[in-house]
């Protein structure tokens, strides 16, 4: 039994050394998907977070508002503020084209006077709390004139950009609003009671909001988007084993070896069991070679580097959990399909789904609760969750447990399914 | 019931999945140690089928058989061990060489070391291929993977061996090579049964034969003995055609 064991492993591993395109498709095509869909994910992750989104602006305010504006949006970590192109002030009607066609998402024009229609919009409101008052007696002749502040959005922007935007937007008005609205009422204190009333800190920092990660287990990783990227498009990657798993078994069969290798003594599960361990060591290697990749070579490309923390125990066994289910599902379907054109689109399509109800693509947090429950079918969810629980929470075995327990059921349904199906077609 | 002969097959029969008739229809047989016995018939007649069941690869619809006493389904272990197929098809892995086929298959029939080694030299020098030993498969010509596909099945030194068709499709001069050491084999007591479509070769070859069409032994005896009993025919081609027709068959 060892012996055709030791066998089958030499010789899985002599064919793939061989092999060099089966290699890169094992090895190099994994690396580049998930670098690829990390960076392409990463934009994607910070264009509502992180990366600084270019914003035009002309301003034809110069007071208060339309500076605050400037400068609160300048000092933000979101936006990039741009006021002039190739060396040219913008007008409004430069502005309109640029994001018309499609150089930003966001134009905002700042209307003239918006800080003197702000200021007397505030000196009408203190003028109404004391309409009997002789001294804030309503002047007639003021008008109420809005200040006027233009937005414009390409059409393909998200909605949470406008949101983001426009939030930032009614902040800083709130803010000028409060400061014209105190600077006076320190005029009237100074009038009526010659008291000097002064601010040494403008509004709007008087709220500390302090952030931090929920979590009842002990940890030091700051989470990123590589921490979400890796591990997602890792788990993806180790399961496209399946297609060259399951041509090398489609092509044994179509060649008559497997009828040959049946008519040895001992079991062919020996012979199988040979060919999963060399797909799982494969899986093993693809897996550190990927997660090795985040930790070392994605600060390269601007991005930060994947933290693996510290429960080394939790991430072998979710990568060794992970690699079998891989394989396993493999070997199903390279005992099922009939040739390699079925078994080359079924197992890339079926893989796909996987991961899309899975959460590799879009979090699972983000889906309905339709979908929700149907991502908790996915052995790539069950992968991916195990692997979010070690990167950002550093658990334990027994937090991943759980996961471990699923990948392990998954893979022994795939072999007794195999098995099942192998007895049956002998039979018929 | 007892077996009679060294290879005991009883009212065999095999239907696969979704076909209108039987592959193999009630097929009763028995082949004598040390027979070189040869299953001939046109296409589809059931030879594969039978030789498939007879080494395990296929389950019988019905019927049983007993190879050296054993029991096809008791015993299965004990008759794969006495037993070397050399199927049809060129059954080797293309990207490993000579050596390293013949040496997975002989690890998985348990042989290794230097007997392994010594076992291969001898049949590659016997099949002169020893030159070739480092060659992959996929450089080989027709004959010599023919060739290398007879050291896999027989390098284990099988009691019985089973050839579907093992020398189709190849020149002369490998065919006369594999048949003299078949004959040599079977001078020390291997029994070797074997499918063939080459009646000229399998009447010299063999010490009998049976004819099977639809699933059905409808011929069996020495060819000497059939050719003498059908008048008309000169040769076993000739008893072959009057008895399956010259209709084709797919």
């Amino acid at each position: 039994m060892w012996l055709k064991f030791k066998a089958s492993i030499q010789k899985e591993f002599l064919l793939l050394i061989r092999d060099k395109a089966g290699l890169a498709i094992l090895f190099i095509m994994p690396m580049a998907l998930v670098l690829i869909m990390t960076l392409l994910q990463d934009s994607s992750f910070k264009a509502i977070g992180e990366k600084q989104l270019p914003l035009l602006i002309v301003n034809h305010d110069a007071d208060t508002f339309g500076l605050r504006i400037i400068e609160g949006l300048k000092s933000s970590q979101f936006f990039k503020v741009v006021e002039e192109i190739e060396g040219q002030k913008l007008d409004e009607k430069a502005l309109v084209k640029q994001v018309e066609d499609g150089n930003f998402q966001i134009g905002i024009v700042i209307h003239p006077q918006a800080t003197h229609a702000i200021r007397e919009s505030v000196k009408r409101k203190i003028q109404g709390q004391f309409p009997d008052d002789e001294l804030f007696a309503l002047d007639p002749t003021m008008t109420q004139v809005p200040a006027k502040v233009d937005i414009f959005f390409d059409p393909v922007t998200k909605q949470s950009f406008k949101q983001v935007i426009i939030s930032a937007l009614r902040q800083y008005a709130s803010m000028v609003e409060a400061n014209i609205m105190f600077s006076i009422y320190a005029q009237m204190f100074n009038d009526l009671l010659g008291v000097s009333v002064s601010m040494d800190e403008e509004f709007g920092s008087m709220v500390v909001f302090d952030q931090q990660y929920a979590s009842t287990l002990k940890s030091n990783t700051i989470p990123n988007s590589a921490q979400h990227n890796v591990p997602a498009w890792t788990i993806f990657a180790m399961f496209f084993i399946v297609i060259p798993l399951a041509s090398n078994i489609i092509k044994e069969r179509d060649s008559g070896l497997e009828r040959r290798l049946r008519t040895l003594p001992g079991s062919y599960s020996a012979i199988l069991v040979g060919k999963t361990m060399v797909y799982f060591i494969i899986g093993l290697l693809q897996a550190v070679s990927m997660l090795l990749m985040g930790v070392f070579v994605l600060p390269y490309f601007d991005m930060p580097s994947l933290n693996i923390g510290n429960a080394y125990a939790p991430l072998l066994l979710i990568t060794i959990a992970v690699s079998l289910a891989a394989t396993s599902y493999g070997i199903l379907l390279g005992t099922v399909a009939t040739s390699h054109e079925q078994s080359s689109i079924f197992g890339a399509i079926s893989v796909v789904i996987l991961a899309a109800i899975g959460g590799v693509w879009v979090p699972t947090f983000m889906m309905n609760d339709l979908m929700k429950q149907v991502s908790q079918l996915s052995p790539l969810n069950w992968g991916l969750n195990g692997y979010y629980d070690v990167f950002l929470r550093s658990a334990a075995i027994e937090d991943v447990f759980q996961y471990l327990l699923l990948l392990m059921a998954f893979m022994l349904s795939c072999l007794v399914a195999t098995f099942a199906y192998n007895r049956l077609k002998r039979k018929t | 019931m007892k077996p009679e002969s060294y290879i005991w097959i009883e009212n065999l029969r095999k239907r696969y999945k979704h076909a209108k008739a039987d592959a193999v229809h009630q097929l009763s047989l028995g082949i004598d140690q040390a027979e070189i016995f040869g299953l001939l018939g046109p296409n589809g007649a059931g030879k594969t089928t039978t030789i498939s069941i007879l080494c395990q690869q296929l389950t019988a619809t019905s019927g049983s058989f007993y190879v050296n006493g054993h029991h096809y389904q008791h015993d299965k272990e004990k008759i794969k061990k006495i037993i070397g197929v050399v199927p049809q098809d060129i059954a080797l892995y293309p990207q490993l060489t000579a050596y390293e086929n013949l040496k997975f298959f002989g690890n998985l029939y348990g042989l290794k070391g230097k007997i392994l080694k010594s076992y291969i030299h001898r049949h590659l020098e016997r099949f002169g291929l020893l030159d070739r030993v480092n060659d992959r498969i996929e450089d080989y010509s027709g004959g010599m993977k023919r060739r290398i596909n007879l050291i896999a099945g027989i390098l284990h030194k099988p009691q019985i061996i089973f050839l579907d068709e093992p020398t189709v499709g190849i020149d002369v001069q490998s065919k006369t090579v594999i048949i003299e050491y078949l004959k040599e084999l079977n001078k020390k007591g291997t029994t070797i049964v074997y499918t063939s479509h080459h009646m000229e070769e399998a009447e010299q070859f063999c010490s009998r034969i049976a004819i099977l069409d639809q699933g059905r032994i409808i011929e069996n005896g020495s060819p000497a003995q059939l050719i003498e009993s059908y008048e008309t025919c000169q040769s076993l081609e000739d008893i072959f055609l009057h008895l399956t027709g010259r209709k084709l068959r797919d």
